[in-house]
């Protein structure tokens, strides 16, 4: 069953995606290039932290709207997205509290129940494509914290590659679907 | 449905497609290296922070130097425009490398003056992953009558500008509210330049002019620097004991020896008197565990002085930088001047220590002197206190809970070890970096707490061993973290008869109050 509403959510990871991946090649390239720029605009570890916490932000909101979307349409796995918002919100509060062990316990959850939502988008979009693709972006989700807890720091490469490659794959699977919606309109 | 249809209007299906593959583009860039990606970061105190780039060398844009000026004004930070002079550390001297004036100055690895102190690194023969050097950097931004000085030192490692191109963005912080400035005074250059005079009786090192001159002079500004460079070449304390005079005439008979176990990189900090640390200078790998022979006083040692390991053959220099304004029509002005304690060039091996007794002539009295002099003008920090008291019945009195009863008795004579020094490891990932990068490999937040690749662990330790305490004996043991005074990474021992150093009239203990043990 095609959810309309689901429409922006897909066109909402599309664009935060973008705005975070466009930040990240801006602020990189112009760190390093002789022109005077504010110190926001700087590529540092402070303001990496600072709009990782917008985009973490940012895609917490749309996950809360795609968990409300599918509750109000009688979906009760939409209670999957709101309870990963909920645990990722924790998390992230303990850690800016400097509670590290705890934040820890719950950010694994968090993440268990963001495999999960992944899950739940496989079941909530309509195109072939976009379920393969959000397939695809689970497994390599799923794989990511038993190569990182199993290799320590000398796989960090290779996890970031692979989480490159996820995120490309979510961000092609919410266009497909983003298109799927807005052009099958009755 | 007429409102679904309204808030999707017809483009913003092309529109979601054309920001995906965009998207996918920017992260195929940065998955090969092709954009810089962060991999080191260092903050220097509130002055500066240094932020370390791998990337395929961008157009127009080559790797090396990058210094960027930021006025901090309250909660206000803003890019400044200032005067930038840049010196490049050789093995035995500075080198003027590149000045402007502002608010952003670069200079690519392949500069000249740069390229020849690299030159000089690479004739030492070392293999570059044994040691990293520094550039020296001084900033000067004047506002009205006043003007502020910034010393910065900025590590780097020569063969990053040989191969594996790195983009190096240092971030300056004038923070006009807590740098205290100086004031601008009409005055002509060379009146007002540090003539430094040092103890003319020494031995264990040579002193000598380090400011070196570089093949290309840079550019003429209205700015004029001035550089004083004491270089020093000998021997570099890596610890020490220093016995009073009341020691030498009370506690005859008494023992010791002086042990270090220092194991992984080694950092030795540039200080600049009335800043503090101003980051590090040199580093190196050392690996060494070394007991020294035992000492009686009375027969081994017979004067007041120091007993100190050594670091042969190492240089260091105290730079005295100085800044004048020169204008046709407004005539020379004096901008003010600092001062940097810089350690140059250590041997990155064990084959290149030694002992010696320092008896006032040594590398240890030096330290003494230029501290006096206030060159260095930073208070010492003493870390740790311990007594050992013998009237009839021993006592042990210890502060910090560092002063362990290392053996059992043997003879009459009991050994006390002091085990101060530091263990600092870097491996694996700790609960707040998992936390982080789960967070965001999750929710795709960029390299948002991604860790380091790199790992690292150091062990400096400096221990003193006393014996031979007899009836009679009262000894006073101050412990100094000489790193926050001279930037050396490494812990010494000041021995007293009748009070610790300093004659403070109460102890202050990090964790209590003066206990007694035994």
């Amino acid at each position: 069953m095609a959810i309309k509403s689901l429409f922006w959510f897909f066109v909402g990871f599309v664009l935060v995606s973008f705005a975070s991946s466009l930040w990240l090649l801006l602020s990189s390239v112009l760190t390093v290039m002789p022109i005077p720029l504010p110190y926001w605009l700087l590529y540092t570890p402070g303001n990496i932290v600072t709009a990782g916490i917008i985009v973490a932000s940012l895609m917490l909101a749309l996950y809360a709207y795609l968990g409300v979307a599918l509750v109000l349409n009688k979906m009760h796995r939409g209670f999957i997205p709101i309870t990963m918002v909920i645990a990722f919100t924790i998390g992230i509060t303990l850690l800016l509290v400097r509670q590290a062990i705890p934040a820890l316990v719950i950010l694994v959850i968090a993440y268990v129940i963001l495999i999960g939502t992944y899950a739940v988008l496989i079941s909530v979009t309509t195109s072939r494509a976009s379920k393969a693709l959000w397939g695809v972006a689970t497994i390599i989700l799923a794989l990511m914290p038993p190569i990182l807890i199993g290799g320590g720091l000398t796989v960090i490469n290779y996890i970031r590659y692979m989480a490159l490659v996820e995120q490309a794959t979510a961000i092609m699977a919410s266009a497909i679907e983003a298109w799927r919606l807005g052009t099958h309109n009755p | 449905m007429v409102l679904e249809k309204r808030l999707k209007p017809i483009w913003i299906t092309p529109l979601v497609i054309a920001l995906a593959v965009a998207s996918i583009v920017v992260l195929v860039v940065d998955g090969v290296g092709a954009s810089p990606s962060l991999i080191a970061s260092i903050h220097i105190g509130g002055f500066g922070e240094v932020d370390y780039y791998a990337s395929q060398p961008m157009p127009n844009v080559p790797p090396g130097l990058l210094v960027r000026v930021f006025l901090i004004n309250g909660s206000v930070i803003e890019p400044v425009d200032a005067f930038i002079d840049v010196y490049a550390n050789a093995p035995n001297g500075i080198v003027h490398v590149s000045m402007g004036y502002s608010t952003t100055l670069i200079v690519p690895f392949s500069n000249v003056n740069w390229q020849y102190v690299i030159n000089k690194w690479v004739l030492l023969g070392v293999s570059s992953s044994e040691y990293e050097t520094s550039m020296l950097i001084f900033i000067t931004y004047v506002r009205g009558n006043e003007s502020w000085i910034l010393p910065l030192v900025i590590p780097y490692n020569v063969a990053w500008a040989i191969k594996n191109p790195r983009y190096i963005v240092v971030n300056a912080f004038i923070n006009v509210n807590s740098i205290k400035p100086s004031e601008v005074i009409p005055a002509m250059p060379g009146t007002t330049a540090v003539n430094l005079q040092l103890p003319s009786n020494h031995s264990d090192y040579t002193a000598y002019n380090c400011d070196l001159s570089a093949p290309k002079p840079p550019p003429e500004t209205a700015f004029k620097p001035e550089i004083t460079c004491l270089g020093f070449n000998g021997s570099l304390p890596a610890t020490w004991v220093t016995l009073s005079n009341g020691v030498i005439q009370n506690d005859e008979g008494l023992q010791f020896e002086l042990n270090i176990y220092f194991s992984g990189t080694i950092n030795w900090d540039a200080m600049a008197a009335g800043y503090g640390d101003i980051g590090t200078s040199y580093s190196a790998n050392e690996n060494w565990v070394l007991s020294s022979p035992t000492y009686t006083i009375g027969s081994q040692i017979t004067q007041p002085g120091s007993l100190y390991w050594y670091y042969e053959n190492a240089t260091w220099a105290i730079v005295n930088y100085t800044v004048w304004f020169v204008n046709s029509s407004m005539g020379t002005y004096h901008l003010g001047n600092a001062t940097v304690f810089e350690v140059l060039y250590v041997p990155p091996n064990d084959h290149y220590i030694g002992m010696v007794l320092d008896y006032g002539n040594g590398s240890v009295s030096l330290l003494y002197y230029l501290a006096s002099r206030h060159y260095l003008g930073y208070p010492s920090s003493i870390v740790n206190y311990a007594a050992f008291i013998y009237t009839g019945q021993e006592y042990l009195y210890q502060c910090n809970g560092l002063v362990i009863n290392a053996s059992t008795p043997s003879g009459t004579v009991y050994v006390y070890v002091m085990l101060p020094g530091g263990v600092e490891t870097a491996y694996g990932l700790s609960p707040a970096q998992l936390s982080t990068t789960l967070i965001s490999l999750s929710l795709g937040s960029g390299g948002l707490g991604m860790p380091p690749s790199q790992t690292s662990a150091s062990v400096t330790s400096t221990y003193i061993e006393i014996g031979g305490i007899t009836e009679g004996v009262n000894l006073y043991v101050s412990v100094v973290n000489v790193s926050g005074v001279y930037g050396l990474p490494t812990y010494v021992f000041i021995l007293n008869a009748t009070n610790y150093y300093g004659n403070p009239t109460s102890v202050t203990c990090k964790y209590g109050k003066v206990a007694r043990i035994g």
